[in-house]
Order: structure tokens, then sequence, then C-alpha cells
């Protein structure tokens, strides 16, 4: 009944929309030159960085919190689904186990350079984090390393201390500069490093464990 | 603790992101503590904007457009004082309502502290991209608190409530990012002289994404479907912060865009208004029939946050005068402090008898009359009878509505306070003049901690009697406003 209805509508607004888009006039603003001239005084090098860390880094602070949000979110619900009892994957693949043990550091180089890069070019914490957290997964489905139940202490607190170092540089600043996350130009480099450093590691441990949460219950599967 | 408005959304987070890492179930007093703090805070905030009107903060000292700003006039400052006023009394409720080994209440506090971070945000926000990223937290811990520790059907309900929450916060994405092509910024501020009636179709377009989605995320009829499995589904405590907090973020949001930025679309367009207020006052008829026909008292309390959100988009029709929006925000308070009140008492009911059925109240007069008197009150105010705050909505809203020649408007609402009064009745007559059908079913009341009942009673008496302390709260609504 819907079907008929639905699609024609959708398709009507994707037309509507397009239309639209063709005939817009260039933006009355241009952002890019005022990027570039405050490059200097945001510590970092590289446009990208400096607005995702320095100019616009109180969304950041907000959106790495969304991501622990997600993640307790997901500890809660798994709380009530009921868990059979989980045994690590055992795989009886050899090649498989191998190259998970071959792949696995070198994916955490690649994250260590990814996270120094950000500064002059395109990468970050995000970034990093993202190959932190393949590299756990990768090693979860190679059977080397199990799912993950609910978590100890020292892993929530290293799931929530990037978000708090954010959050307590932040506070720092507001207290020191008079605003929050207003890094003085001298130091503002080794302040987004040290925040960067810390969102690596808790975003690799997050999204890692926006996988490994919700297939401790599977492990047995091979 | 100089600047209380920037520590409104880093206190929050830091005792959000402090109580997962000690552990499931930890963290209450802590949060008990900075909601007692916040409170504080909140009152500073509003002695500030009354002396000196707007205040805007610069974050990382860039200002907009190239940064992002916070801004806090009469409106915002309103809403947050609701926050805060009533949280505080539900985080003391929530400790004493879930056990130690409750699994519901495993990680309420860190989703909570996420929630009340996203909201203070989000009222303190100038930049439309930000408000996305606070409209994310506080949709995304709202699903994670309806899903927590429940069974399939609760996990069902939270899952339709999350797939609503991503439509809404897609096509406010979708019209930030339009907007962002045809202006390059984001910042209210600066586009606020930019749009005018001569805008191109792109921001018309985008402005109906915004309503669009924000009336889903306010569920707004015939958008409500997913509020009352959402809300009469979960736990006490988060039904009670869903109905009374969460649903006004979006309306406090679009009611923001509506005034501000696109001020100059709105203006032009007379009829618009008429769209979100004839939706409201079918969310009225409807909302209102579904809760005198509710079997379960939850289903009937969610039904009837359908039917009161629906008087919040009567105002839109009458915005060019200043006492809608005064009516407006008095709306959102006195079912705010109604509803939160009302969910804790039928969360108080439903644990002493076990059962959450409306039928199975009888005698709860006797022995819970803290309770039952908690319900009545916000009976009253949601009902509309003087001198409570919502009395005091109704009459500025018709007042309004008659100034300006639409009187169809005040019929909505004397229909819908009669309507009100049907299905408040029917829980009070359960409860006060029906007796237990055998004596035997007295001693099925399971003892419980007063600190429930008595929270419950707070805000219940706060929704009465703000409505005699009314004029101080709406003279804050207009300091240094959009209007």
């Amino acid at each position: 009944m819907k079907r008929p209805v639905v699609i024609p509508a959708a398709l009507l607004f994707a037309v509507v929309l397009i239309l639209a888009m063709v005939d817009l006039a260039p933006p009355a603003l241009d952002l890019r030159p005022l990027v570039a001239a405050n490059l200097a005084s945001s510590g970092v090098a590289h446009p990208v960085t400096a607005v995702l860390l320095n100019y616009r880094a109180y969304d950041t602070l907000l959106e790495i919190g969304v991501l622990l949000l997600a993640l307790v979110a997901i500890l809660a619900v798994s709380e009530s689904v009921p868990t059979t009892s989980s045994t690590s994957a055992t795989s009886s693949d050899l090649l498989l186990p191998m190259l998970g043990r071959i792949a696995a550091p070198v994916m955490v180089v690649v994250a260590v350079y990814l996270l120094s890069a950000g500064t002059s070019a395109p990468g970050g914490a995000f970034q990093a984090g993202a190959v932190l957290a393949a590299a756990a997964v990768l090693l979860h489905l190679t059977g080397l390393l199990p799912g993950w139940r609910q978590p100890g202490v020292s892993l929530r607190w290293g799931l929530a201390g990037g978000f708090l170092l954010f959050v307590g540089v932040g506070a720092i600043l507001l207290l020191v500069e008079g605003d929050l996350l207003r890094y003085p130009p001298d130091h503002a480099g080794v302040l987004i490093f040290l925040i960067e450093s810390g969102l690596t590691l808790s975003l690799g441990l997050i999204l890692a464990g926006l996988f490994l949460f919700l297939s401790h219950d599977k492990g047995d599967v091979g | 603790m100089t600047d209380p408005l920037v520590w409104l959304i880093l206190l929050p987070l830091t005792w959000a992101s402090l109580a997962f890492p000690s552990g499931p179930g930890r963290g209450a007093w802590l949060a008990i503590a900075a909601l007692g703090v916040q409170l504080m805070l909140v009152l500073l905030l509003v002695v500030d904007v009354t002396e000196s009107g707007i205040l805007v903060r610069a974050v990382g000292g860039w200002g907009a457009p190239l940064g992002i700003d916070l801004a806090a006039d009469g409106l915002s400052v309103a809403m947050l004082l609701l926050t805060q006023v009533i949280a505080l009394p539900l985080a003391i409720y929530a400790r004493s309502y879930f056990s130690a080994t409750a699994p519901e209440g495993k990680y309420f506090w860190p989703l909570c502290g996420f929630l009340l971070a996203g909201l203070n945000g989000l009222y303190l926000s100038a930049d439309l991209f930000n408000l996305y990223v606070t409209l994310e937290l506080v949709g995304l811990a709202a699903v994670g608190l309806v899903a927590a520790g429940g069974g399939a059907r609760q996990i069902a309900a939270a899952l339709r409530y999350l797939f609503a929450m991503l439509l809404g916060s897609g096509a406010y994405l979708l019209a930030v990012a339009l907007i962002y092509a045809a202006y390059g910024t984001v910042s209210m501020k600066t586009l606020a002289p930019l749009i005018t009636a001569e805008a191109p179709v792109v921001i018309w377009l985008a402005g109906g994404l915004m309503l669009a989605g924000l009336m889903l995320k306010t569920a707004l009829f015939p958008f409500h479907f997913w509020l009352p499995p959402a809300h009469g589904g979960a736990s006490a405590p988060v039904s009670a912060l869903l109905s009374a907090l969460v649903v006004k973020a979006s309306f406090y949001l679009l009611l923001r865009l509506w005034l501000g930025p696109f001020a100059g679309l709105t203006a032009g367009a007379g009829l618009l208004g008429w769209l979100p207020a004839t939706l409201g006052a079918l969310a009225i008829l409807w909302g209102s029939c579904q809760a005198i026909r509710a079997q379960r008292i939850k289903m009937l309390i969610a039904y009837s946050t359908v039917a009161q959100l629906g008087y919040l988009f009567l105002i839109f029709p009458l915005l060019t005068g200043e006492a809608a929006l005064r009516a407006g925000i008095m709306q959102a308070f006195a079912h705010g402090l109604a509803k939160a009140a009302m969910f804790m008492t039928a969360g108080v009911l439903i644990k002493a008898t076990g059962q959450d059925r409306v039928d199975s109240l009888a005698g709860a007069a006797q022995q819970l009359p803290l309770t039952m008197f908690a319900f009545g009150l916000a009976g009253v105010t949601l009902t509309g009878l003087p001198p409570s705050a919502g009395f005091l909505a109704k009459w500025q809203l018709i007042e309004a509505a008659m100034a300006q020649g639409a009187w169809i408007i005040a019929v909505v609402v004397l229909v819908g306070g009669l309507l009100a009064a049907g299905y408040v009745f029917r829980v009070l007559r359960q409860g006060f003049l029906l007796v237990p059908a055998t004596s035997a079913d007295t001693s099925v009341f399971h003892p419980l901690p007063r600190t429930l009942e008595w929270m419950a009673l707070l805000l219940a008496a706060a929704s009465v009697l703000l409505g005699l302390r009314g004029v101080e709260l709406m003279e804050l609504v207009s300091l240094g406003g959009a209007v």
C-alpha cells in the first residue's frame, strides 16, 4: 500500500533537490581565507586538523562524547541480552592467524604514523583510532583475540580516558585563558598533540568495542 | 567557576564520563552533587542575563563564523532552568528507584549525564552544525536509556525510537548542508540577516526539512508513533526524563530557528504557522482520546504527552506577538514539571502493586496517599485548573489567540482541557473512590522508600505553585530574545 506513495514522493523530492542545487549561487561567505589566515596561530599546519581541533574543537569534543555514548548504550543493551557461554574462536586454519600476527603490528605502526602526520597532512586521531580498531577486529576475526564481555576497570578507564583528557584540557584552558578550548598560540601544537594521542587510544578502544562487545557471545563461530 | 554558561555543559560531560569508569550502577552521588551545582549555576546565569541581556561566548576565542559561538538569552536560560529544576529531584528519585543490581540501572548515570549535557549544550548553542551534534547526543542517550536492561519489547520500542531519531537528525543535517552550500556559514547570527523572503528555493527546502525533522523528533501528530511505546515502556525515571525534557529540546530548536535565522521566511508566509498549529490541534484531540482509552497507566501518561505537546505548536500562528511565546514556554514548564511528577508517581504505583494496569489502582489512596495526592496535583496542572502553571499557560494562549481573532485555537484549548480531565479523573477515580475487590488485595502493596513519593510530590507541587510566580518566568523569557 505504502510503496506507490513513497517512491514517487522520494523521486519528486530528489528532482526538486537537484534542481534547487543546480541554480545555487556561490556562497555568500568563503571561510577558506579565514582558515588560512589563522593557521599560523592554530598550532598545526594542516587546515583540516586546524578546523577539527582548534577552530571547531568544541564540535569534535561533543562528537567524541557521542562515540563514547554509543558504546555505553550498547553495553546497556547487551546487559539484558542473554549470552551463551563463549569460547574464544579456534580456527583450524593456520594461515589466517599467521597473517593476523603479521598485519596487526604493522597496523599499530601505521596508526602512530597517521597520528603524527595529522599536524601537517591528512590524518589525525580519528584515522589512527580507526586503524587501531581495525587491527583489534582483525585479531578477533583470526581467532587471536576473544570477544569482549562487560569491561573491567582498566578497559573502562581506557575507553573514557581520551574524552576525559579532552574535557580536562578544555576546562583548564577555560580557567586559564578565559574561553573553553582557547589554546595559547605558543602551546597550541603541544596541547593538540596531547589531546590527539589520548583520543587515538580511546577511539581505537571505543571503535573496537562497538564490534567486540557485540560479538562476544558468537565467539565460537568457526 | 567564573562562567556559569560554559560550566553548564562541561560539568554534566565530566560526571557522565566519570560515572562510566567507576563501574555499573555507580555515580549516583556524584551526579546528585553535580546537579546541585548545576542548579546554582543556572540561577547565577538567570541573574547574569537579567542584568546584562544576551550573553555570548566564543569557544576557542575565535568567534563566529570561524569558530563556534555559545549564546544565552531569556528563552535559552528558561529552558536551562526547567532542565536543571527537573533533573535534580529526578536524580534523587532515580537513586532510590534503581536497586544496586537492577540491570536497567547499570548504565543509567553515564547515559543520563550525556543526555543532560546534550540538552544544556543544545539550549546554549548558536551554531547550526553544533546543534546537530547536541541533537545526536540527546537522541542517542535517550535511545540507550529506553533500551537499557529491557526485554525484547522494550528493545523493539527503542529501535523504532532510534530510527525516528535518525530520520529526524538526518533531515536536519541535510538542511544544514544545504544552508552551508548557499551561504558558506552555519552561524545563526551570521545567517539571520542573509536569509530573507527572496532566499533561493534551496533555503525553503532546508527550512522544510528542518521543520519536518524537528516535528518528528518532538513527536507531533502524526509523527507521534514512536513516542507511546518508548515512553510507556521505559523505566519510570527514564520515562520522566524523556517526556518532561527530551521532547522539549526539539521544540525549543524549532522555535529558535523559526524566530531566529528563518524569521525572514516565516514572517513573510503568515499561513505557514497554521501547519504546526493544525497538527498540534489534532495531537491534542487524538492523544487525549487515546489516553482516555489506555489500559496501562504508563501508556495513559505517554498518550497524555502526545496531547500536551500539541499545545506547544498552537503558538506558531500567533508568534507575531510576544504573548504566544510566553504561553508556549509556560506550557513547556507546566507540562515538564507535571509530567515528570506523573511518571514518577506511576513508577511508585507500579513498584508498589507490581502491576501497571489502571484497573489495579483501586485502594491506592489509602496505601499511598502522598503518591495519589502528587498524581492529583500533576493532573490539576495538565487539566489547566487555576492556580496551576497549566492554567496560566492556557489562559495566556487563549488571550493571545483572541487578540488575533484566532478563536479556533481558544476552542481547541478548552476542549483539550476537558479531555485531559477525562483521563486524569479516570486514574483518580480508581485510586480514591474504588475499594479493592477483596480485603486481601490491600496487603499486596509493597513498602517503598519515602524518597520516591516525596520527590514526585515536590515536582507536582512545583507545577501548581509556579502558576503563582509565573510573571517572573514570563519576564525572563522576553530578555534579550529573538522576539
